[in-house]
């Protein structure tokens, strides 16, 4: 009967083991993809639609937020957010159209690509929401980032900001 | 077009409103190109991306069409497309408040008539206050 009673017990405490061991893993993804994120901290220059852009990316809140902001000149210039959550990476978009979709990161495999998949959004998405964002990591002063739209409609648009470092 | 905008609603849709007036003035005619995103972006200090959703939002209206390579055309049929979709707006959802209005303040039909689109009296002595 003892016997019994400890290996149950032992069968449960490895399992949480493996369970720790886990979550573990996953909260360690989710920080290697922040880290590398917070790497591209700084000023960058691009084209977008062959319309000249400007995107500047600072970590601040000690170390706990990286803030995007795309500057094209215009009134309507948005600003994301990216912070870790528990287990896992997200990215909040304060949207021009006045609303702001949440995302959650997932590296690729070969640790080039960022991929952000919808998870929610707050406001009126009457005219639409920000819906799936990509970066593409190429070297330390050159990145991408596909910014796509669903329209009211469901209908996506967007594009590719290709980015240099200049500062 | 104006390049001024307003906190009403998003940027995109007053792009696409002001492409839609144009249309309906005649500024643009059925069949013309429409200005590349890039010069619009430009020219109204607005991000590109905005300009690709107001262009969207006129495509998905069925007003302008894609052609690969080439641009957004006016599609054929775009100005009765239009008017027919003001028309409706305006008379459901302007007209009600306009009409109230009128009531209100008593306004006759012949008073109505006698007054200019730009509601200037059309007798310059009346534009005059009077000592």
């Amino acid at each position: 009967m003892k016997s019994r009673i400890a290996l149950s017990l032992l069968v449960v405490l490895l399992t949480a083991a493996a369970f720790a061991a886990d979550t573990n893993t996953t909260q360690s993804d989710a920080q290697k993809s922040f880290d590398k994120l917070k790497a591209l901290a700084g000023t960058w220059e691009g084209t977008f639609e062959g319309h000249r852009l400007e995107v500047t990316l600072r970590v601040t809140s000690m170390g706990n937020a990286l803030m995007h902001e795309m500057k094209g000149s215009g009134p309507e210039d948005p600003i994301t957010m990216f912070n870790l959550d528990s287990d896992r990476l997200l990215l909040t978009h304060y949207c021009d159209v006045g609303n702001r979709p949440r995302m959650v990161g997932k590296m690729s495999p070969d640790g080039k690509t960022l991929e952000f998949e919808f998870l929610d959004v707050s406001g009126s998405t009457q005219a639409g929401h920000m819906q799936h964002v990509t970066f593409t990591f190429i070297d330390p002063d050159h990145h991408t980032e596909k910014w796509e739209f669903a329209m009211a409609d469901g209908k996506q648009v967007g594009g590719v900001l290709d980015l240099k470092r200049t500062k | 077009m104006d390049r001024e905008w307003n906190d009403s609603q998003p940027i995109y849709r007053q792009l696409r409103d002001r492409v839609v007036a144009m249309i309906l003035d005649g500024v643009l005619k059925e069949g013309d190109p429409l200005p590349s995103v890039r010069n619009v972006a430009a020219e109204y200090r607005v991000n590109p991306l905005t300009v690709l959703k107001g262009y969207q939002q006129l495509v998905d209206e069925q007003l302008v069409e894609t052609r690969r390579g080439r641009g957004m055309f006016i599609n054929e049929g775009a100005r009765n497309l239009l008017l027919q979709g003001e028309r409706h707006k305006f008379l459901a959802e302007e007209w009600p408040r306009v009409s109230a209005t009128i009531q209100r303040l008593g306004l006759t039909r012949e008073e109505l008539l006698q007054t200019p689109a730009d509601g200037q009296p059309s007798n310059p002595a009346e534009k005059e206050p009077k000592p």
